[in-house]
């Protein structure tokens, strides 16, 4: 079950060819441009759980907390926020770590 | 081939000294972990959906500035990457080696014969308890969600914090329809109003608060609840946040009275900024305890270089001061590896590069002193079960059992050591300031007695088979070499 979106489209935000990149198995909808943690924020996509189970969520966008990493394409502890979206990308936020 | 300048971060300080280099005839490479130019303060939407770059008001050299480094062929840009660390290679004297890194490239290094540390700086993190909970995010996450992102949030906002930075990004949400329900501020009187008038009457006054007159008075007459000398105590929620308390400070700075509740699906954080030293610390170079100008900073001499040779610094990592001086410095760094270098340098330009610097910095350190961190009354809001260290769960309460076991733990790098705080991928950048509050407190000692955490490449997490590329005994082909990386 996906929770209520946290985060929606500002006005700015463009239409565009779409992308899609695989978030956990799920197809998400990107615009170019977009980083994989924002695309993730709009559909309300979950991302790395800490060792209690406890929800994260991306804190800083700028690369320096690592609360987004996830493997993107295979590579662990990829920063999302960082990291502008491509068709086809697959993501897994459940990485041991 | 190997340049005489590789520059790591392309925000106002980076940008100012590849272009001041390049003019002087160097090669220049520039590395940054973003996509584009402009560092933290001009972060762009990407090059897709750009529209007119429309610099924060006052920062009218800005729009010139990103456009003059876009345009320029001269330099080489490399974006995408992350600076992981740099090395001195024993058979080319003089010659520094810089990994970098990008995710599904692998690493490479870059040679070069001046390295210029322009790293700037992020959110000073802040423990207290329940901010790791998903609807806690820090002002400048914010701020690039909405202006480079074009994502809003859903909810009521809250916005708590020490920096005027928090008014700017109240005012930015509101302007995209979002409810601020409180900005909550540590400091006491004066209001950040008669703050903000105030500091409007020192000549050059620093142009982000003159922005922010504006904007009280207009949050003032949106009904948006503005308190002083208020805390941020807990964010509360079951999977996300849903509730924050906020608590009044007395003049002590400690709580008083019980903290009321305020609904809200968004906690934004703005405590002030942590200049980014790792690669400086990964270089050895010495740092210096400057509490106001952000914590740990780079040491340097007048002309910007630090204690390691062929290393300079410039921007926020040599000391919080904000963009114009973050650009003045770079603009002198660039001069300096030039004439470093035997490029001629006319004196005049010296001069006048070392005079912006000298402007920028008085006006710098009005702000610094009054939006200076209260760091005792920060470190008092994290309690047992508080998680200091967000990437290996390590809680105050383990901090300060580890500090009882070992008495003789003074430095937070043994502390580290002793309980894992800091050793997650983040490597530390988010629990130093946490992990030094506590040592402090629990040993009665000074801050910045504690020292700061040690920083080995890589200093981001890369892959382990990449690091191979760095062993020169591995294999006679090490990817990359010492070619420059690939385009974007
Ligand atoms: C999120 C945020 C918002 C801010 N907003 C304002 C504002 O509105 N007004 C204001 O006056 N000040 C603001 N500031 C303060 C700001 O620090 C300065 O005004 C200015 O950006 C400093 O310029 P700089 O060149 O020193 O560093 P920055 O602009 O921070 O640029 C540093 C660059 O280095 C890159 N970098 C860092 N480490 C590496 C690495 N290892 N490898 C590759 N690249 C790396 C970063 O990606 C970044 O682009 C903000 C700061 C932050 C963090
Ligand atoms: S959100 Fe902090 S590193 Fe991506």
């Amino acid at each position: 079950m996906t929770p209520d979106p946290a985060w929606r489209p500002t006005r700015r935000r463009p239409g565009g060819t779409p992308v899609t990149v695989v978030v956990d198995g799920r197809p998400l909808p990107a615009a170019p441009g977009d980083t994989v943690a924002a695309v993730m924020m709009l559909a309300g996509a979950s991302f790395r759980r800490d060792r209690d189970g406890g929800p994260r969520a991306p804190l800083c966008n700028l690369g320096a907390c690592f609360e987004c990493a996830a493997t993107v394409d295979g590579r662990p502890l990829t920063r999302t926020c960082l990291t502008p979206v491509r068709e086809g990308m697959t993501v897994e936020t459940r990485e041991r770590r | 081939m190997t340049f005489d300048l590789a520059v790591v971060g392309a925000g106002p300080a980076g940008m100012a000294a590849a272009l001041a280099a390049a003019d002087r005839g160097l090669r220049v490479v520039v590395v940054d972990e973003q996509q584009r130019a402009g560092g933290q303060i001009f972060r762009r939407p990407p090059p897709s959906r750009d529209t007119a770059f429309r610099p924060s008001a006052g920062y009218a050299w800005a729009a010139g500035l990103i456009r003059r480094f876009d345009s320029d062929t001269r330099l080489t840009k490399r974006f995408g990457w992350s600076a992981v660390g740099a090395l001195y290679d024993d058979d080319r004297p003089g010659v520094l080696e810089l990994a970098v890194d990008r995710p599904g490239d692998g690493l490479r290094v870059i040679a070069a014969r001046r390295l210029l540390i322009a790293t700037g700086a992020y959110d000073l993190p802040v423990a207290f308890p329940g901010w790791t909970l998903p609807g806690v995010v820090m002002a400048g996450g914010a701020q690039t969600l909405v202006k480079a992102q074009h994502i809003a949030p859903v909810g009521d906002v809250v916005l708590a914090g020490a920096h005027p930075l928090l008014l700017l990004v109240a005012d930015k949400l509101m302007r995209e329809g979002v409810t601020v329900r409180e900005v909550a501020f540590a400091q006491g009187v004066p209001k950040p109003a008669e703050l903000v008038r105030a500091l409007g009457a020192v000549p050059g006054h620093v142009r982000m608060l003159a922005e922010a007159g504006g904007i009280v008075a207009g949050l003032v007459r949106s009904g948006v609840r503005l308190s002083t000398r208020t805390v941020v105590t807990a964010a509360e929620g079951a999977d996300r946040l849903s509730r924050v308390r906020l608590a009044r400070l007395d003049r002590s700075g400690r709580t008083t009275g019980p903290a009321r509740a305020v609904e809200a699906a968004h906690l934004v954080l703005g405590y002030g900024f942590s200049p980014s030293t790792d690669l400086a610390r990964q270089l050895g170079c010495d740092l210096r305890w400057a509490s106001a100008r952000g914590g740990w900073v780079v040491a340097h001499d007048e002309r910007l270089r630090t204690s390691v040779p062929h290393v300079l610094v410039a921007g926020e990592p040599s000391g919080v001061a904000g963009a114009d001086h973050a650009r003045a410095q770079g603009t002198l760094a660039g001069l300096v590896a030039a004439a470093e270098l035997g490029h001629p340098v006319p004196a005049p330009a010296f001069a006048a590069a070392r005079r912006a610097v000298r402007r920028a910095a008085r006006f710098a350190t009005v702000v610094q002193r009054l939006f200076a961190p209260d760091r005792e009354a920060l470190g008092r809001l994290a309690t047992p079960d508080t998680l200091i260290c967000r990437c290996e769960a390590v809680t105050r309460a383990d901090l300060d059992a580890c500090l009882a076991a070992s008495p003789f733990i003074s430095g937070v790098n043994a502390l580290k050591l002793s309980c894992r705080a800091g050793m997650g991928p983040c490597q530390g950048r988010y629990c130093e300031s946490g992990v030094a509050s506590v040592l402090a407190a629990a040993r009665g000692r000074h801050i910045g007695l504690g020292g700061s955490f040690a920083a080995h490449l890589p200093i981001r997490p890369v892959p382990l088979g990449d690091l191979r590329a760095l062993d020169p005994d591995a294999s006679g082909d090490r990817p990359g070499g010492d070619e420059t990386p690939p385009g974007p």
